[in-house]
């Protein structure tokens, strides 16, 4: 760990080796899902990695290292549950309305947006796609692009404005 | 198990040599200055209360000193809170938060030999609210330096990170308080005085809050 502090890759795939397998274990008895705890995996180490100034050289390195991928699995089960109300909160929006949605008028909405979506730059694209269709945080797009979180907000924020510039300049 | 080549480019991309954090007893000391600037500032800007010499050297200064030491203490359980696992046991947390929103009350016992000195007729409030913004306000620059502190680690319960420094800066406003007001009425001492260090263990904790959901 401590070579690891020091910037050496190798001392990163030390740690890794002797960690992975452990906090995958440990993820899966969390949330019961293999793929899911092996995104985990990844979300945690990049966590580690963040934050690994934090790590006090000459302290066991499990407690500090298993606390980061408890919080990792929280933070995803929250953005789920966020993720799966807003869901729910659609649902009952459409079922509760006055007047039912127009079928077609709904095929042309989801076309319009499909296409705007399709003239924003991929990298925006990308950012778009995962903060406000599957509900990730930008500390998570960070970590699984391999960019700064100021980069991933940036992009999507970047991505939904030039969405809205050429909504209003379609013709209707 | 290797890492895989997406995690292991992200991580080269960003690595460099990294100087851990010092011990979180060692970063509180951080805030010794600014202790001490509240606890001489608060009084030297209103009044020194009346009964200084009645009160003599220990149970004045000594007192606020040792007030301020263990709002220090409570900032540095704050500081190792926010270090990955090593967050506080909820005994720990429980203990500290009562023992030092009781803080305030226990001094004025052990300082007063009444407990009738207290706010004219009709000046409750008046007063209450005077000792109470003095103290608040004191505390928000240790708030702040302390939000810092705490930012610069990983705070997994950052409600109850931020709580702990905001009653940390609470306890060590009201040391410089207690020796501008020398009011000993129980109400006054719990609620302005109490209540200014309950509100600064809120303002903390929200503080906390905000700066956990900016950082994502």
């Amino acid at each position: 760990m401590a070579d690891y502090l020091d910037g050496r890759l190798d001392a990163f795939d030390g740690v890794y080796a002797a960690l992975a397998g452990r906090i995958r274990g440990y993820l899966y008895t969390l949330c019961r899902d293999a793929s899911l705890a092996d995104d985990l995996v990844q979300d945690t180490f990049m966590q580690i990695h963040r934050s690994r100034r934090t790590y006090e050289p000459g302290r066991p390195v499990t407690p500090w290292v298993f606390a980061i991928a408890r919080h990792v699995f929280l933070m995803q089960r929250r953005t789920a549950g966020r993720r799966q109300r807003f869901a729910d909160a659609l649902a009952a929006d459409a079922l509760h309305t006055d007047r039912p949605r127009d079928e077609a008028a709904a095929v042309i909405d989801r076309d319009e947006v499909r296409r705007t979506l399709r003239q924003v730059p991929p990298e925006q694209r990308q950012a778009v796609l995962m903060h406000h269709v599957e509900g990730r945080s930008f500390a998570e797009i960070a970590a699984r692009l391999g960019i700064r979180v100021n980069a991933a907000k940036t992009r999507a924020f970047r991505g939904m404005k030039k969405m809205r510039e050429t909504m209003k300049g379609s013709p209707d | 198990m290797p890492a895989p080549k997406p995690l292991r480019d992200a991580i080269e991309r960003d690595l460099k040599s990294t100087r851990p954090l010092r011990r979180p007893s060692t970063r509180a000391l951080a805030l010794a200055p600014v202790a001490a600037a509240i606890l001489v500032g608060v009084p030297l800007l209103h009044a020194f209360r009346g009964d200084m010499d009645v009160l003599g050297f220990v149970r004045a200064w000594g007192f606020s000193i040792a007030q301020t030491v263990l709002g220090l203490v409570v900032i540095a359980l704050a500081l190792r809170e926010s270090i990955p696992g090593r967050s506080l046991a909820a005994g720990t947390v429980a203990t500290t938060v009562v023992s030092g929103l009781a803080l305030p009350m226990v001094l004025v016992v052990m300082t007063s030999s009444r407990f009738d000195i207290g706010p004219g007729p009709g000046l409750a409030l008046v007063d209450g609210a005077a000792c109470f913004k003095t103290s608040a306000l004191a505390a928000v620059p240790a708030i702040i330096v302390a939000a810092i502190l705490a930012a610069r680690a990983f705070p997994l319960r950052p409600g109850i990170a931020g709580g702990l420094y905001g009653l940390g800066a609470g306890l060590m406003a009201d040391a410089g308080l207690r020796l501008y007001c020398d009011y000993s009425v129980p109400s006054h001492v719990l609620f302005a005085h109490g209540g200014a260090v309950a509100a600064s263990m809120v303002a903390g904790a929200c503080v906390a809050i905000v700066v956990a959901r900016g950082q994502g």
